[in-house]
């Protein structure tokens, strides 16, 4: 097993390194980054059923244990991850081939965009695995740098002010985490997790809420998270469909999982979960009031991203293993639904040449393929059952109602709420975009407030006939996601055990120390 | 039974493409389904009479404590019959009702045969969130149905509404669920009530009193009680099966379901007999009084509809034995009237093409067995003596006179009982009044109003609402035994002081003198219509929550744009600030909690720190002063060159080179960018904003240094990086440790920073180039190489000053550089030729050699390959991009692609050998001449490092440099050319 733990991070990196040099050939690309992320998957699945039979994994690279060397961790969390995120990534990858193939590279050109891909996808692998604090910091900059590449995508105006504002709080949040490693670094002197959560235990107190703090607003810039989130919804929406759903689908998740790391392994002892969950809150309640002001469906999808991360951190801020267990769960969903939601967005946006519900009309009639598409990830997100979001939700009341402060049920309150007002905003979109006519579209004036009408123009030309392969690709996401509901069960026995694991980092020092897991 | 909804589950799937093979003729088909479930359900029949439940659960996610638990008791197996039996019918109704060029019809029956599964999955589910699924995924449904005819905007706004509505209320509901079942432990419907039944939860503790009454909301907004009882008409904007079906028999009774099912446990919890005692009555009323203004006769049984309802909840809710078997006996009946009576509806609109009283006139005799089934169906509705709905009357006013008269067991008391009673009677009398109104608009002549001339439609059209008519009538005199079936339920209630049995005739007892009296006020209310309308004109509308319903979603819309206008500026620097200030705010907030500052403070080792820091810092401070760009990037190097000076004092030579060089490359890039940028740095923002940028960016300083003197301050351990000089020499066979740690100890790092390289280096390229990085940069073509002659031909470019045709061209000297011939002449500087020619190869020479030096000595992968990009630059800018491709015929893309391919090949190759990831290996031999030689196979790494900087620094340089200079030569050509025309 110790084998196939590397290859997960080297293997796209080796599949970005044959893809640049062969960058006149296409279809040799195309096949290798398919082909590598194909196989990324098949380890993280092995992976994640050895994980969960016989225990985590650390592997040390080059022979050099911890804490001198870098780590690589797996344990039941990160495997979970793995998985998820490379299904999604190859669905993705799969959705803009077709998509290159059908607008002959414009959106997605080749020679640039597979290796760029292929490298964030080593940065979100590899994040998923770090062991090591700098070394997260690494993927952290693998990843961001190729999304900074593919953000920008074709250089329109658009997407270069897009990109502008991306990059530059990019830049900042990755300052701040470099700052705190190098704080943390300066008081205990190490940066293997690890050892941290040795060693951070040591400090003072005063000094662990410095440092932990620091930390935990370089991360919340990267999950979005309230008032470090309105960078996203200005810079999401811009890029091509894939790329946006990509981005929606994994980056923000990539931070939630590095807080996850920080409450549960290098930080235990819940002490800022009153913080996170009030955090977790507004996060929602804002977010959500910003996709209900929305007329753009990209727009409008980013703001559910921003939104529903606050489920995942109120998971995050119960601090119970229960608690953990449906923040994973419900990760796994968000990752899912979000990024289907934008790839079907992207299909309207083919068929109606623009993602503005005041101009989209009679979608239904024109493709009722799209429509289903839509439509299941609508619920799903919307929560309602028995799609994921509805067992992610009910896990997290669940989790809340055993914790039974007060503050767990107003989270409770305003995660209905919120659940509520995604629905009224998706539904309603729906209702604009598939049900009313195409003809009815023309003499159409928006009751909503002038706000949405300020949307992201984005004028794509109106196809009629749609790839097969993008549609595929979509629908082979839905399918996923309806997986997360059949398979609930085992599923959520994994995030159960990986809630048990995390909750306290004692298997995680064990583990990387002395080699052993449970 | 889970058999069943699994079949209801899949079947839908396959029905739209069933439907393009079979048209309309698929509904029959599919109603199979529903109705063998009905036939299942009375094969259950003896084992619920013998007071066992039939059970079946399935295991699913058990840390949640969900399972797909079926349970069929009384309550169940009767509504379990009702939705089916309702709904096998109404399916095969729909094959007349609707024809096969109707638009979406395979969705439509597709829906509607899910939703009668997910109906039957409600009222067996004894998992309280199994049954919330179905509850939600009825509401779901309800919306697709609803909005059927998608192109009309009242459909798709009703069909909204009622999603929001009913899902509200679902979500209140689910809340109230988890507040019950996680502490109680289970999520089985039985074991709750169970327990509150024998006092296991206590129901006046405020959890679960509040857990029973948020539950309670959810079953009211399902019902259609007030306050949300305004959905349910709006929503028969539906085709007219559906509002027979969801709106009438199944969907909107899941709410009395709900509380019937809750009432023999909960019904003693505080809030539960007014709060549905008092919406139910009002909505009663209000339902009824509504009904009498319609003039669409199905909007007039959608009101009335609203009333019955609640009507059921008044009495399911009550809670007393007699109440119970009452509320089942009026479920029963109101399911049976009220769909035939939707279906009468939709048979009249498809003959006389309207459903307007106003218009309709002398149907009844032109339609004589449509009539008869419609008024059988309203006698029923009205409780007239010998219908069923007249039983389940008897037994609710014998009820309610009981508990008035202090004979209700354990129900809500006398005054309860009196309110239920008097409310029940008015609300009656509106019920008699506008059957009679229904009978009277559907059929009767009316004078003046034109005969209508009904179309032809199949007797098989009538067959669904006769059935159901019929059997309203034919029940009635069997209720006896109908209430013997039921009995299992009612018994779950403490016995009351009489033992009421279901019947036609009880003798002349309060219940029918009841009865009789709001017969007869139900009918003068209808012979005084014209009356009763003026006054109803006069009065304002007693409930109007729809618009409130209005006023709430426009102000939500409202709120939300404000909320974003405030927070989403789209402005840059607002979004930095505010995360600035949300760092300084909070750890700024973790600093004044502090306690624990250090005793002393070492500011700095050596005073020449102090001078660099403060040379950096001036720097810095000046660079937000700026106005030009140029000087701007100057300042920026400063602090670069400053931080490498720091290094160098701090003894990490190496640190300090590889700073030095990146310092360099990264000017160059910059003044290759600025070339195209103007001068000046915009000036967009006031003084105002400068001021609180300065207040925010000091604020960061300060906070960031005052961490780092506590974090120092409480160090506790000695860095690991101790150890790393002694580990580098012995393991990793290297005296430099930066290098070793670099390709070895951190070679993961390492490994990924390239690809963070090379990922940037693609970027530029993408950005310029925008489609491709393979465009290569322009080559001196071969002719060039071989003829001299060609060598002589200068290329022009637009940075050239001027040129001028036929002024003798000066390049006649000797080409030092292969493309300086290209350059005007104005633009070369024959010193800088030289001085590059004699320079490059030797530095690349160099730069190799820091390439393989670094192992023991400063150098490296990285510092050589800057090195050597340096030397590429140098030929750019002395030469022009002609100069770069021929100093350079390797595609930039290649370069990187080759150099990461050495480097993670370097990671993968100990995998092969059983070794972790980037393990190295070392060898030495001594061969003659050459000595005594080691080699690490870090060192093929270091090349992959090598490399990749001279391909990203190739990259910059074709991109920033010689494109920008293509397409700035095209841009002025075209200028030009534009002048000349």
């Amino acid at each position: 097993m110790t084998v196939l733990v590397p290859l997960v991070v080297l293997l796209p990196l080796l599949g970005a390194a044959v893809a640049l040099t062969q960058a006149k050939h296409p279809r040799l690309q195309t096949f290798i980054a398919v082909g590598v992320l194909g196989v990324v998957l098949i380890i993280g699945v092995i992976l994640l059923f050895a994980v969960d039979d016989h225990g985590a994994i650390a592997v040390a690279i080059g022979g050099w244990d911890a804490p001198v060397g870098i780590v690589l961790v797996v344990d039941r969390l990160a495997a979970l991850l793995l998985v998820i995120s490379a299904a999604v990534l190859l669905s993705v990858l799969v959705f803009s081939v077709g998509q290159g193939l059908a607008d002959g590279d414009r959106e997605t050109p080749v020679s640039i965009y597979y290796p760029t891909y292929l490298i964030l996808a080593t940065g979100v692998f590899n994040a998923f695995l770090a062991g090591d604090l700098f070394n997260l910091y690494v993927s952290f900059e693998i990843l961001l740098v190729a999304s900074y590449v593919l953000i920008t995508v074709g250089g329109t105006e658009l997407r270069i002010r897009a990109g502008v504002t991306y990059i530059v709080v990019s830049l900042v949040s990755s300052v701040i985490f470099l700052a705190a490693i190098a704080m943390i670094y300066a008081s205990v002197g190490t940066v293997n997790i690890a050892q941290l959560a040795v060693r951070i235990g040591e400090l003072p107190h005063d000094i662990q809420l410095v440092l932990h703090v620091m930390l935990l607003v370089a991360f919340g810039i990267k999950a979005a998270v309230f008032p470090l989130s309105f960078w996203l919804p200005d810079s999401y929406p811009t890029a091509p469909a894939p790329v946006t759903a990509v981005f929606a689908g994994l980056l923000t998740k990539v931070g939630v999982y590095a807080i996850m790391r920080t409450e549960m392994i290098m930080f235990p002892g819940n002490e800022l979960n009153t913080p996170i969950m009030i955090v977790a809150a507004l996060t929602m309640i804002v977010g959500i009031l910003g996709a209900v002001a929305q007329a753009d469906i990209k727009r409008l999808l980013s703001f559910t991203l921003v939104s529903h991360i606050g489920y995942m951190l109120f998971g995050i801020g119960l601090g119970t293993a229960a608690g953990l267990a449906a923040a994973t769960y419900y990760v796994v969903h968000h990752i899912t639904v979000q990024t289907t939601l934008f790839l079907a967005a992207g299909l309207v946006e083919r068929q109606g040449g623009t993602t503005s519900i005041n101009r989209l009309g009679g979608m239904l009639k024109a493709s009722p393929m799209i429509g289903v598409l839509f439509f299941i990830p609508l619920l799903s997100l919307g929560g309602i059952p028995p799609f994921s979001g509805f067992l992610g939700k009910l896990a997290l009341f669940e989790a809340g109602a055993q914790d039974g402060s007060v503050l767990a049920w107003v989270l409770i309150a305003s995660g209905a709420l919120v659940s509520l007002l995604t629905l009224y905003a998706l539904a309603r979109a729906w209702s604009m975009t598939f049900w009313r006519d195409a003809d009815e579209v023309a003499d159409y004036d928006n009751p909503l407030p002038v706000l949405s009408q300020v949307g992201v123009v984005t004028e794509v030309k109106s196809t009629r006939s749609i790839p097969r392969i993008m549609v595929g690709a979509t629908a082979a996401m839905v399918a996923l996601s309806i997986s997360l509901t059949v398979f609930a069960g085992p599923l959520y026995n994994v995030s159960s055990r990986a809630g048990d694991n995390i909750d306290g980092p004692e298997y995680y020092i064990t583990l990387v120390v002395t080699g052993e897991s449970e | 039974m889970l058999a069943f909804l699994v079949v209801f589950a899949l079947v839908p799937l396959v029905v739209p493409a069933l439907t393009r093979r079979l048209g309309r003729r698929v509904f029959p088909v599919i109603a199979l389904i529903p109705a063998a479930a009905f036939v299942f359900t009375l094969t259950q029949t003896p084992k619920i009479l013998a007071g066992s439940a039939p059970t079946e659960v399935i295991p699913w996610i058990p840390q949640l404590e969900m399972s797909f638990a079926v349970r069929v008791d009384t309550l169940s197996w009767l509504l379990a019959l009702i939705v089916t039996g309702i709904g096998a019918l109404v399916l095969v109704y729909c094959a007349w009702y609707f024809t096969d060029a109707e638009e979406g019809l395979g969705r439509f029956a597709s829906v509607l045969l899910a939703f009668t599964g997910t109906m039957y999955g409600l009222v067996i589910a004894d998992d309280v969130f199994l049954l919330f699924i179905f509850w939600e995924a009825t509401s779901v449904f309800s919306y697709l149905l609803i909005g059927h005819y998608t192109g009309r905007r009242a459909s798709r706004v009703a069909a909204l509404q009622a999603l929001i509505v009913t899902t509200a209320g679902g979500l209140v509901m689910l809340v109230g669920l988890v507040m019950l079942a996680v502490p109680a432990g289970t999520s089985r419907l039985s074991d709750l009530v169970a327990m509150a039944q024998d006092g296991r939860l206590d129901l006046a503790a405020p959890l679960v009193t509040t857990a029973v009454i948020l539950v309670l909301v959810g079953a009211l907004s399902k019902s259609a009680i007030i306050p949300f009882h305004f959905w349910l008409p709006a929503a028969m904007a539906a085709p007219t099966p559906v509002s027979a079906y969801l709106h009438a028999a199944a969907m909107v009774q899941a709410g009395i379901y709900l509380v019937a099912r809750l009432a023999p446990g909960f019904s003693a919890t505080p809030g539960w007999h007014p709060l549905l005692l008092g919406l139910g009555l009002a909505t009663m009323l209000v339902g009824g009084w509504r009904a009498l203004r319609q003039n669409d006769l199905k909007l007039l049984l959608a009101y009335g509809t609203v009333s019955q309802l609640g009507f059921l909840i008044v009495v399911t809710g009550f809670g007393t034995r007699t109440a119970a078997l009452a509320g089942v006996a009026l479920l029963l009946a109101h399911a049976l009237f009220k769909a035939a009576l939707f279906l009468v509806v939709g048979i009249i609109d498809h003959r006389a093409g309207t459903r307007d009283l106003r218009k309709l006139s002398g149907l009844g005799r032109e339609a004589p067995v449509l009539a008869i089934v419609g008024m059988l169906s309203v006698l029923s509705m009205a409780g007239v003596p010998f219908t069923a709905g007249f039983v389940a009357k008897e037994a609710v006013l014998a009820g309610f006179l009981g508990a008035a008269q202090g004979a209700g067991g354990a129900g809500p008391g006398s005054a309860a009982g009196w309110i239920a009673l008097v409310g029940v009677a008015l609300g009656s009398t509106l019920t008699v009044a506008y059957s009679a109104r229904f009978l009277w608009g559907a059929f009767a002549r009316k004078k003046g109003v034109e005969k209508v001339r009904p179309v032809h439609e199949s007797v098989s059209f009538l067959a669904a609402p006769a059935i159901l008519a019929v059997s309203g009538i034919v029940l009635a005199p069997l209720f006896r035994l109908v209430g013997d079936l039921l009995a299992g339920y009612p018994n779950r209630f403490p016995p009351d002081a009489h033992d009421y049995h279901l019947g036609l005739w009880h003798g002349f007892d309060g219940a029918l003198l009841v009865s009789t009296f709001t017969l007869l006020a139900g009918l003068t209310l209808f012979w005084a219509r014209t009356s009763v309308s003026t006054a109803q004109a006069k009065l304002p509308p007693i409930v109007n929550t729809s618009e409130l319903y209005g006023r709430t979603m426009t102000g939500l819309d409202r709120l939300a744009a404000r909320v974003t206008s405030a927070t989403q500026r789209g402005s840059l620097p607002f979004y930095l600030s505010i995360i600035l200030l949300t760092l300084v705010g909070t750890v700024g907030a973790t600093l004044v909690m502090n306690r624990t500052w250090p005793a002393e403070w070492r500011l700095w080792d050596s005073p020449a720190q102090l001078v660099i820091g403060g040379i950096m810092a001036v720097a810095a401070v000046a660079l937000t002063r700026a106005d030009k760009r140029f000087a701007a990037a100057l300042l920026v190097g400063v602090t670069g060159y400053g931080m490498a000076a720091l290094f160098a004092f701090h003894g990490a030579p190496d640190l300090a080179l590889t700073q030095v060089l990146v310092e360099t490359v990264t000017l160059i890039a910059f003044v290759l960018v600025l070339r195209r940028l103007p001068a000046r740095l915009g000036q967009t923002h006031g003084s105002a904003h400068r001021g609180v940028r300065a207040v925010v960016s000091v604020s960061v300083g300060l906070m960031m240094a005052a961490v780092a003197i506590v974090a120092l301050g409480a160090r506790t351990h000695l860095p690991i990086s101790l150890a790393l000089p002694d580990l580098a020499h012995d393991v990793g066979h290297g005296s430099n440790v930066v290098n070793v740690v670099l390709v070895d100890v951190r070679g993961w790092d390492t490994l990924g920073e390239l690809s963070v390289l090379i990922a940037a280096a693609t970027g530029v390229a993408s950005l310029v180039f925008l489609r491709s990085r393979t465009d290569n940069l322009p080559r001196v073509p071969d002719a060039v190489r071989r003829s001299l002659r060609s060598r002589l031909r200068p290329v022009r470019e637009t940075v050239s000053a001027e040129y001028v045709p036929g002024v003798k061209d000066p390049s006649t000297r000797n080409a030092w550089l292969l493309a300086g011939l290209k350059l005007a002449p104005e633009n070369r500087s024959i010193l800088l030729e030289v001085v590059i020619r004699l320079l490059f190869h030797a530095v690349v020479v160099v730069s190799v050699f820091i390439l393989f030096a670094g192992h023991n000595s400063p150098g490296g992968g990285f510092a050589g390959g800057l090195v050597a990009g340096l030397a590429l630059a140098g030929r750019y800018l002395a030469g022009g991009r002609y100069e770069l491709g021929a100093a350079a015929p390797v595609d930039a893309g290649r370069l990187l692609g080759v150099g990461l391919l050495l480097a993670a090949g370097t990671a993968v190759t100990p995998l092969f050998f059983g070794a972790h990831a980037l393990t190295s290996a070392w060898f030495d031999a001594t061969i003659p001449v050459l000595g005594h030689i080691e080699f690490t196979t870090s060192t093929i790494f270091d090349v992959g490092v090598y490399l990749v900087v001279i391909g990203m620094v190739l990259d910059v340089l074709r991109s920033l440099g010689a494109e920008v200079d293509r397409q700035q030569e095209e841009a002025s050509d075209e200028l030009e050319e534009g002048s000349t025309i």
